[in-house]
């Protein structure tokens, strides 16, 4: 188990100084002078100079790329060009709303897809199943966008049931009801998928021999799917659960935009409109690393959930 | 010279190219397949003929005449500055679709190719295959994102980030086709009789791993749309006042209280060409490659 942990991490870190890279290279490439845009519009040439040598911007590039990888090691991303705070404060302020909003998402859409997917296959060929099979078609095609205006319109301002603009506060302090649309819209989208999976992983369970065996000793049927069918086809569910961090993270954006969430993913944007190429720079990076995570996490969650995996 | 001229026999057969074992009659007999595939064809030539399909001129404002419901003279009804929304959703249509077609066809070349290339050398196999690893760390939307921070949003970063999106599967699906088609007999003959390494890859690999590649992209097509149109929604497409699905969504939402079909006429648009693509995906994915299932 250890050892594919260790090659994944060593299979993560070319990708981590890619990640690291191209932001880099975003603090590069940038259209503007920083030392320009922080001088101000009326500054002297000696002003910009100074601060150009103060920021190191006359040195060659890859001694710039090394002093930045020595900076963000020490947690230290530079100042947003707009509020002039630290970018890690910022970032520090935002994760928490981002991870609760994820987790929120996952909360709603692993037991509903779950459920809906052993449903479907244990009904297998009902009208039932066709349904659900359909739903989860018509949830992978909808744009995370008309979720989130569906429930604003209808449960947020019409029916005036639930909060949709930002956040009251954190979940353990009265934050729950500002949350729930939110992490609905990005919940939503994340059930069809999960649904479909299951259900084709529980029909292979299904037929296999240690189902029968368990049918044969004479085990409730409940028994027999939720311990022996449910839990081997957790696996696959797992790495799809991986596999659509990416997209649970891109839904991110889209939900904290349009909810006014105050997360990484609406920092990020509001700084690229803004023109904040620190912050850009600093969000940009924390939900790349964040993906990398995800992946990694689903990794050893994967070798748990398979101990077959962790003998060879 | 004759080398040349040696055909790749037709492995193909059991994954199939169109047409061939009878797969376009077993994909008639499928009704949503061929209901998603008129859907789609509909919606695929009003975009195409837009300017001739569209009632009004999707950027003609009428100030006397905004936020109206649907109604006989505007079937979707008109936006905040009087546009007729019908025929914005056509133009946008026309955007949203050519973003998906250019990030499938660039992402699906460049894939293909590099998928090719590591499984037929094999000494650059660990590099590609890294290389993807690479891409396949940064989420599509994130792409758009930095690409928009640094060059400014537009089409142009949307296209980066689709391209992409699309490069890594598709690298990965079209190494694992081609790693399939080394090992038959035929391209060890070919080697054999001398066939150079163009004609082996072209010819031998490349036509026998085509088809699982041109599935698997019509997989991908309506989660492609889907990026491209978020990306939109987030202002980092299409820049105002060019229609394209996702930002007159984003748009549309200012509205939302006082007239909610603009920013959800659009949003279905999408939501009909995705569901339309993915269900047409399915299913030529069952005639075809049913290997490619999950």
């Amino acid at each position: 188990m250890g050892r594919q942990i260790v090659h994944r991490l060593l299979v993560s870190f070319p990708a981590l100084l890619g990640v690291l890279f191209l932001c880099f290279c975003l603090l590069q490439v940038v259209p503007a002078d920083p030392a320009m845009i922080i001088a101000g519009p009326d500054a002297k040439a000696e002003t910009i100079a100074a601060i150009r040598l103060e920021l190191g911007l006359d040195r060659p590039i890859p001694i710039q790329f090394a002093e930045y990888i020595g900076r963000v090691v020490r947690g230290d991303l530079g100042r947003s060009i707009i509020s002039n705070k630290m970018v890690s404060e910022e970032l520090a302020l935002t994760i928490g709303p981002t991870v609760e909003l994820m987790l929120g998402a996952m909360l709603i859409a692993v037991p509903l897809g779950l459920t809906l997917g052993t449903l479907a296959a244990v009904k297998r060929g009902t009208l039932l199943d066709r349904l659900i099979m359909a739903i989860s078609v018509a949830g992978v095609s909808m744009p995370v966008f008309f979720i989130g205006l569906i429930l604003i319109q209808y449960v947020g301002f019409k029916w005036g049931l639930l909060p949709f603009t930002g956040r009251t506060g954190p979940v353990w302090d009265g934050g729950q009801p500002s949350l729930i649309l939110p992490a609905s819209t990005l919940g939503v989208v994340l059930i069809g998928p999960i649904a479909r999976l299951t259900r084709t992983a529980v029909l292979e369970v299904l037929g296999a021999d240690f189902v029968r065996t368990a049918r044969a000793k004479g085990l409730r049927e409940t028994a027999v799917i939720v311990h022996h069918a449910l839990r081997n086809a957790l696996i696959p569910v797992v790495t799809l659960i991986g596999l659509q961090a990416a997209f649970l993270l891109g839904g991110a954006v889209v939900t904290e935009t349009m909810f006014s969430w105050p997360g990484v993913g609406r920092l990020a944007v509001g700084a690229i409109v803004s023109s904040d190429f620190p912050t850009a720079q600093g969000a940009i990076m924390i939900l790349a690393i964040a993906f990398l995570s995800i992946n990694l996490l689903v990794d050893v969650l994967y070798v748990y959930l398979d101990p077959r995996l962790q003998r060879s | 010279m004759s080398v040349e001229t040696l055909n790749a026999p037709a492995y193909a057969e059991e994954s199939g190219a169109l047409g061939r074992s009878g797969a376009l009659r077993r994909l008639a007999r499928d009704k949503v397949a061929v209901t998603a595939a008129l859907v789609l064809t509909l919606i695929a030539l009003a975009a195409v003929f837009a300017p001739a399909v569209a009632p009004y001129d999707p950027y003609l404002t009428d100030l006397t005449n905004v936020m109206q419901p649907p109604t006989a003279e505007h079937w979707f009804g008109t936006d905040n500055t009087g546009r007729d929304i019908l025929s914005r959703v056509i133009f946008g249509t026309r955007n949203t679709l050519m973003l998906g077609l250019v990030g499938v066809v660039i992402g699906g070349v460049v894939g293909g190719v590099l998928g090719i290339w590591a499984a037929y050398y094999k000494r650059a196999d660990g590099w590609i295959m890294r290389l993807v690893d690479v891409m396949l760390a940064f989420p599509a939307i994130l792409i758009g994102l930095a690409v928009a921070a640094v060059a400014g949003a537009g089409l142009a970063a949307v296209v980066i980030a689709l391209v992409v999106a699309t490069v890594p599967d598709v690298a990965r699906v079209a190494r694992g086709a081609a790693v399939g088609v080394m090992g038959q007999e035929f391209m060890e003959a070919g080697r054999a009789v001398g066939v150079s390494d163009r004609t082996l890859i072209w010819r031998y690999l490349t036509l026998n791993c085509i088809s699982t590649i041109f599935v698997f992209l019509t997989l991908r097509f309506g989660q492609i749309i889907l990026i491209g149109s978020a990306l939109g929604f987030l202002g980092m497409g299409a820049q105002p006042p060019t229609a394209e699905l996702g930002m007159m969504a984003a748009q549309g939402r200012d509205f939302l209280f006082m007239a909610p079909h603009i920013a959800t006429i659009p949003s279905c648009a999408i939501f009909v060409i995705v569901l339309a693509a993915n269900l047409l995906g399915d299913a030529v994915r069952d005639v075809l490659d049913p290997r490619l299932q999950q």
